[in-house]
């Protein structure tokens, strides 16, 4: 079970670097196709046009299942940011009832986010919505990307509940104790 | 439900999820969810759902991931040693010496990374070491650093402005213009306290190292002029109209990718954790602009916005008063929370009030974010802080007292961008229409 869950949390992050590869991919070469027509253009003769269709509305496709799906690796790396002040102030027994709580809340919510992100996924491909550009994308797929997304978020969640609740250290405070052991910028806002 | 006991209500939730420390972007939309709920009849998840999908599924929004991507690839090469070698031997007839190279360099960093803590770390893990070993004084070394760190903020690429310019509906072009002279002055102040401070002070400034030949200190800074000619293309790309924010930073990636690969710092590992902390940084950020649209609309729903803008302008009151008061505001919070975090919150909730003051979107985001700034350098909370704190082991409130000069800076800086608007809105009133 353990070594599923980190291969699903592996997987989603690598898709969302892969989605982000795939947008400075395609937007670089659009800028260069422009720059190529522009340097055409220097020597008098037209331009040769390269245009990747619907590129703003991919890109925006893709930035949702980048971001979505890196939720899981982001909040396990303890990137996620959080105000820490009063819960590092609480003796250690009630620092983790509330952290529970805590947890508790966010399955909560992200499960409930998952429900209706399912839903919304659902609907947009029964009616066959599709993006308005050259190329009609249909909807369903980049929603689809999201709900997983938040899906595989709660899953994660779910997971550090149970750890904490079961008297283990959370993925992000593993995290963060490491980050502080050594201390480096990037990364962190 | 009326409208007082629903802002009190709202407010008393959002404080008390934040304070147990659930994360801030779950925080934000647990907030909206509940606003949705007391109402309106529709399902508050349904909202959820297609108001993150419409502010997430955004072409401006994807320079946010980009840019975070090319700081991050930039982080990992040789560009801190560099940065030192090479401006090193051209500070020594400036008074205050080697304290420049922490305000020049981090406002060089901070043109190619949009985050001060990792400004902050990147020239401090350089300057810090090779100032105490010259003995310069520890306050200014650390204050100087601190202070400058936070220009990753407000000098282009910023993240922090690409989320209010997303949050705002705002060119993000525009604003990263905006930022550019503010920025400037901002670090003009910093070396003219230095200078002041270094003449006063005679007594506590280390020797001069000897001179070193016109010619020799140009072939030490030769590594530094492929940095300014990449942040010179990225910002005057954006400021010539040749490219979108997001157009720019994703060449300004291609091009930190051959810079790290030319200088042999581009390694396989390098690429994919550069890639990958790029992935989470976004994520994070991006989450939060989610929670804060469910709370944007949530609000519109509620009217609380609408009420308080309508207060603000029956009020009369002179936006001076205005700015003054939403200044000691931001301060205070700045001490609890993260800049993104203000900003988010600003935009879902006091922006119309902004509108109905009269005051500019653009200039606001501006002044904002120079606000921000001094919460990076203010405990408990303060990011500089911790980050500092990390790398000299010295307590964080010792850190903000050897601060606190540049902090009063900052806000002489606030008062100037006040009193002459011009400041950040000239520049993007001469960018070419695009």
């Amino acid at each position: 079970m353990r070594g599923f869950l980190n291969q699903l949390y592996k997987f989603a992050e690598i898709l969302a670097m892969a989605a982000l590869c795939l947008i400075a991919g395609m937007v670089f070469a659009q800028v260069a196709g422009r720059v190529f027509d522009g340097a055409l253009g220097l020597f008098g003769q037209s331009p040769y046009g390269f245009l990747i269709p619907s590129l703003a509305e991919i890109a925006g496709f893709l930035l949702v299942a980048a971001s979505f799906l890196a939720l899981a690796g982001s909040m396990r790396a303890g990137e996620q940011i959080r105000v820490t002040l009063a819960l590092g102030r609480l003796p250690a027994r009630s620092r983790l009832i509330v952290e529970i709580a805590v947890l508790a809340i966010a399955v909560l919510l992200t499960g409930y986010f998952f429900f209706y992100a399912v839903q919304f996924v659902l609907q947009s491909h029964r009616y066959n919505e599709v993006s308005y550009g050259i190329i009609p994308i249909p909807l369903f797929i980049p929603q689809a990307a999201m709900a997983a997304g938040i899906g595989i978020f709660t899953v994660s969640l779910l997971d550090d509940l149970i750890c904490a609740v079961s008297g283990g250290e959370t993925s992000y405070g593993k995290a963060d104790a490491e980050k502080s052991a050594n201390v480096h910028g990037a990364g962190e806002l | 439900m009326e409208l007082l006991p629903l802002s009190i209500m709202l407010g008393a939730v959002m404080l008390v999820l934040l304070a147990s420390g659930l994360w801030v972007a779950l925080s934000l939309m647990a907030a909206g969810v509940l606003a949705v709920y007391l109402t309106i009849s529709a399902p508050p998840g349904a909202v959820m759902a297609t108001t993150v999908w419409g502010s997430v599924n955004s072409w401006d929004l994807a320079a946010l991931p980009m840019f975070i991507w090319m700081g991050e690839i930039l982080f990992r090469t040789r560009l801190a040693e560099d940065m030192f070698a090479g401006l090193a031997p051209w500070m020594q007839r400036l008074p205050g010496r080697l304290l420049h190279v922490n305000i020049l360099g981090c406002a060089i960093f901070a043109a190619v990374s949009g985050s001060s803590a990792a400004t902050t770390a990147t020239i401090g893990r350089m300057a810090l070491p090779e100032l105490e070993k010259r003995g310069y004084d520890q306050r200014m070394a650390i204050g100087s650093l601190a202070g400058s760190g936070t220009l990753g903020l407000l000098i282009p690429p910023s993240i922090i402005l690409i989320v209010y310019g997303a949050a705002t509906e705002q060119s993000i072009a525009r604003l990263f213009i905006a930022g550019v002279l503010p920025g400037i002055m901002l670090a003009v102040l910093f070396m003219g306290y230095t200078v002041v401070w270094s003449l006063i002070n005679r007594g506590r400034m280390p020797a001069a190292d000897p001179r070193i030949p016109y010619l020799k200190r140009l072939w030490e800074t030769r590594r530094l002029f492929p940095v300014l000619a990449l942040i010179s293309g990225v910002i005057g790309s954006i400021y010539a109209g040749f490219a979108s924010p997001t157009e720019a930073a994703v060449v300004g990636v291609v091009l930190a990718l051959f810079l790290a690969w030319s200088t042999g710092t581009l390694s396989r590992s390098a690429f994919v954790d550069a890639l990958r902390g790029a992935s989470r940084t976004s994520a994070m950020i991006v989450l939060i602009l989610a929670g804060a649209s469910v709370l944007t609309v949530a609000m519109g729903y509620t009217g609380i916005p609408r009420a308080l803008a309508q207060f603000i302008a029956e009020q009369q009151y002179s936006p001076y008063a205005l700015l003054a008061a939403l200044t000691v505001f931001f301060v205070v919070l700045g001490c609890f929370l993260d800049g993104i975090s203000i900003v988010v919150l600003t935009a879902s909730i006091i922006l119309p009030m902004i509108e109905a003051a009269g005051l500019d979107i653009i200039w606001f985001g501006i002044y904002l974010v120079l606000v921000v700034e001094m919460s990076q350098i203010t405990p408990p909370v303060g990011f500089n802080l911790f980050v500092i704190q990390g790398m000299t082991g010295h307590n964080i409130l010792k850190v903000a007292a050897m601060t606190l000069p540049f902090f009063f800076l900052m806000i002489v800086a606030v008062g100037l961008i006040i009193a002459f608007p011009q400041l950040a809105l000239w520049l993007p009133e001469t960018m070419l229409a695009r």
